[in-house]
């Protein structure tokens, strides 16, 4: 009992720190801007139909859109585009790609939702495209 | 040790092997050192002092500066702060307050307005504390979080609750939030330096025309230093602060760096911000042509191949304003807006006519980095010809000098056709007099004047003027950079330029004639010569 | 008739190499002169320099290969004969006279042609050579203190060039005045003439 105590503390302890580093992280507008700029519009400007400006939504639009994690009329998952996978997939042509090539699925997602809420028709500073 | 550990947690709790899997996964993770942010030293979320609601600027920078104490006694010493300069040069007193300029024309009488780009709070007219700590506004270039902004008519303070601005648009601009925005404050950035500088003259790429928002997060077309998914520089790495003193100004600009590359250690006070600060005089290499190429460096600026258009980003930068079509109404008495096919705005009631370039070929002239204005009553020589708000010396000869590209903007503005002055119009307001509001020229430069403290005789007449702006912002890829036939041509980008000889633009015009006759004279003598042979060739 | 070999394989290679060198600076000189557009000044001056150095290399061998054979001999100067040759060509060869020189070992230039190679040599080569090392390097001097203006250099360069360019056409043409229209041309390149003498070999 005595060996026990501290095991099942680094245990609370490490779980806890865990779960706190998930919630604790900080999304980076800017990095989801090039990153949404750079492999969204790109695609999506070249191939997809036109430019998709994120002033063209609502925040409310906006979040369900990504809630719903429909792509493409709900073809495929929207998260797939922002997963390790993906921009492995085209890191030899995409500048953008290849540079995040490692971050965390979760945390470009969250990325490029901050960039795509704050440049909403109705965001802090509503993005479009130039 | 730990192996009998596992194997008894194992044996003796249920779900034990998960446990241990955790474990496992805890012992490596513990082997790292923990988790940090790496971008700062500070984070400031967690500072008590900064998690709080603020009523105003001012309240929220007496936080900032209970740490930080020297602060805003070292931004008090500023341009940012002061907008005034006294050119050592040529002792002109320049600056934001003082100087005129051909776009919204001068600050005086619309401080509200124009002040919504003063790093402070407060500056509504003359009798702003310059003095007061409080007053220097830290977010607006320490914001992170884009959400800060300040409006014009607030003299420098963001919507403290939300406020439709202009009155009567329905456009609503939503407070900001000052505690979160204090909790994020990090290293300024394209995004905060942008929020004024990009959008100088009253809109987006309206004044420089290498400075526009297709930098806040541009690709290698743009920019091949900013790239945000390559060198990702910021403003700030190339006009490298200290004490929050910026440098490389536009009032007293390097016409021709001979420093060579900065180095560490080395002390050196010259501009960091010039091409060669980084690469040095010879930055050509890996090439057969590196060493002619190099050898331009003496009379071209890097910029004038590497930069070979003004606005390249895709937003128009504004090349004329005539304000003497300004105040025209619609029949019902109302201001209008026409706008091109591109839906960009080239009449204004309240502005007058504006022509809109993109990817427009510069201007050249040999530049020396002196700058000298034309300022508030000066007398204006020849009120017919064409006024240098700014002229900018150099020349061939004086070994001060680099043949630089060159946004000239041309214009037309008001001015006083009795004192042959210019004038400083009061614009901007919700009063009277205001040019915008009540469309009278003689009353609103009266006001402006008398805020400028300036004599106005009351007859208003217009004068032509032109400003330059060198070219730096916005380099080209190296693929992109101009190539030898732009200039070395007749009627190349160079043509204009004198006092220097340019291979395939110049000639000796007695070389060429006597040249072509000694030519041309041996070719008709053999060819007669021939002739003759030919004819008289014996059978 | 006997046949002298005149033109050493060398003496060929060096004349024709230089001629083609010498035509693709003229060309591309001109080009960058401004004089028309044909490769595009980056591609013709890029050609002008590298034909530069290999005329200038090329130049090294020959001047060492005349001193070392005593070639240089040949365009000493001399008065003599130069009117029989002058009138030949003036009135002469328009009768059908045969020409009043005959090539031989020692001398296989006439007087005046002798005359003609000197001054290329002495006079045009080094005016071209000179201005286009200062063309090339006039940056680097300006940094060692010694000033030198672009517009002289590039004066000197091009008078050189368009007397170049007229011996060019002269000399084109005087290959065609040989006993055949093309005896000249036989002979530099194959290094046989007609001559007085027997083949020394």
């Amino acid at each position: 009992m005595i060996k026990r105590l501290p095991i099942a503390c680094a245990i609370t302890v490490g779980l806890f720190s865990l779960s706190s580093l998930a919630l604790a992280y900080d999304a980076d507008w800017k990095r989801g801007r090039v990153y949404y700029r750079s492999v969204c519009t790109a695609c999506h400007a070249a191939q997809a139909g036109g430019s998709i400006a994120p002033s063209t939504m609502t925040k409310a639009q906006w979040a369900s859109y990504l809630q719903a994690d429909k792509h493409a009329k709900g073809k495929d998952s929207m998260k797939q585009y922002v997963s390790k996978a993906y921009r492995a997939s085209i890191r030899s042509q995409n500048k953008a790609a290849e540079k995040f090539a490692e971050v965390a699925d979760d945390e470009l997602f969250e990325d490029v939702k901050a960039f795509v809420i704050k440049g909403a028709k109705d965001g802090e500073a509503p993005a479009t495209c130039s | 040790m730990s192996a009998r550990i596992l194997r008894r947690i194992a044996t003796e709790w249920s779900g034990g092997l998960l446990l241990a899997a955790l474990l496992v996964g805890g012992s490596a993770l513990a082997s790292e050192p923990p988790p940090v942010r790496l971008d700062s030293t500070a984070d400031h979320s967690k500072y008590k002092e900064l998690q709080q609601e603020f009523a105003s600027g001012p309240e929220l920078t007496k936080v900032c500066l209970s740490c930080h104490t020297e602060a805003a006694k070292q931004v008090h010493r500023t341009k940012h702060w002061t907008w005034d300069f006294l050119n050592p040069e040529n002792q002109q007193r320049l600056g934001k307050k003082n100087v005129i300029n051909n776009f919204c024309i001068s600050v005086p009488s619309n401080y509200a307005f124009c002040t919504s780009c003063h790093v402070g709070y407060g500056w509504k007219d003359a009798s702003f504390d310059f003095t007061a700590e409080e007053n220097v506004d830290c977010l607006v270039c320490h914001d992170t979080t884009g959400s800060y902004r300040k409006l014009p008519g607030l003299a420098g303070h963001p919507p403290y609750k939300d406020v439709e601005i202009p009155p009567g648009s329905g456009k609503i601009a939503k407070a900001v939030d000052l505690s979160r925005v204090a909790q994020k404050v990090g290293k300024t950035s394209r995004d905060t330096c942008g929020a004024c500088h990009f959008f100088g003259g009253g809109g987006d790429g309206v004044k420089h025309g290498d400075m526009d928002s297709s930098l806040a997060s541009p690709d290698k077309e743009v920019d091949v230093h900013m790239d945000a998914t390559g060198l990702d520089f910021t403003c700030g790495t190339c006009h490298k602060t200290a004490s929050h003193d910026v440098p490389g100004s536009r009032y007293t600009p390097v016409g021709k760096d001979k420093g060579g590359a900065h180095m560490r250690g080395k002390e050196d006070k010259s501009n960091p911000a010039t091409c060669q600060a980084c690469h040095g005089l010879s930055p050509h290499k890996d090439s057969g042509m590196a060493a002619k190429l190099n050898h331009h460096t003496d009379k071209i600026a890097c910029q004038t191949c590497h930069i070979p258009a003004i606005a390249r980003g895709g937003v128009a930068t504004k090349m004329s304003w005539d304000w003497s079509t300004a105040g025209r109404l619609t029949p019902d008495g109302k201001p209008m807006i026409k706008k091109d096919d591109k839906g960009r705005v080239i009449y204004d009631s309240k502005k007058g006519d504006f022509t809109l370039g993109e990817n427009v070929v510069p201007e050249y002239a040999w530049f020396n980095g002196k700058v000298s204005y034309t300022l508030l009553g000066d007398k204006i020589e020849n009120i017919e010809g064409v006024t240098h708000i700014n002229k900018l010396g150099g020349s061939a000869t004086d070994g001060e000098s680099l043949i630089w590209p060159m946004k000239v903007f041309r214009g037309a503005q008001p001015f006083d056709a009795v004192n042959k002055t210019l004038v400083t119009p009061h614009t901007a307001g919700n009063d009277d007099t205001a040019y915008w509001k009540n469309f009278g020229w003689e009353k609103a430069i009266e006001t402006g004047m008398k805020v400028a403290g300036a004599d106005f005789s009351g007859k208003v007449g217009f004068i032509k003027t032109d400003m330059s702006w060198p070219i730096t912002h916005m380099v080209a890829p190296k693929e992109k950079a101009l190539g030898c036939s732009e200039c070395h041509t007749r009627g190349g980008r160079l043509d204009a330029i004198d006092g220097v000889y340019i291979p395939g633009r110049d000639a000796n015009r007695l070389v060429n004639l006597i040249g072509w006759i000694v030519a041309g004279g041996t070719l008709a003598a053999v060819a007669l010569h021939g002739l003759i042979r030919i004819v008289r060739r014996p059978r | 008739m006997e046949r002298i070999y005149i033109f050493t394989r060398f003496e060929r290679f060096w004349h024709w190499t230089q001629a083609l060198l010498v035509i693709g600076m003229l060309l591309t000189g001109f080009e960058i002169h401004g004089t028309y557009h044909l490769l595009g000044f980056a591609k013709a001056h890029q050609i002008h320099g590298i034909a530069a150095w290999a005329l200038i290399i090329l130049w090294v061998f020959a001047i060492f290969w005349h001193f070392v054979t005593g070639e240089w001999r040949q365009y000493i100067p001399t008065m003599k004969n130069a009117d029989v040759v002058l009138r030949h060509y003036a009135l002469g060869i328009f009768r059908g006279e045969p020409h009043p020189f005959k090539v031989t070992r020692r001398q296989k230039h006439n007087p005046l042609q002798a005359q003609a190679y000197l001054m290329v040599k002495v006079l045009i080569n080094p005016l071209l050579w000179i201005s286009g090392l200062l063309y090339l390097y006039y940056n680097e001097l300006a940094a060692l203190g010694q000033h030198f203006d672009l517009a002289t250099i590039a004066l000197a360069h091009t008078i050189g060039a368009f007397l170049m360019l007229a011996f060019f056409i002269a000399h084109v043409y005087l290959i065609t005045t040989g006993d055949t229209v093309g005896a000249h041309l036989k002979a530099m390149l194959t290094g046989w003439e007609h001559g007085e003498e027997k083949n020394p070999r």
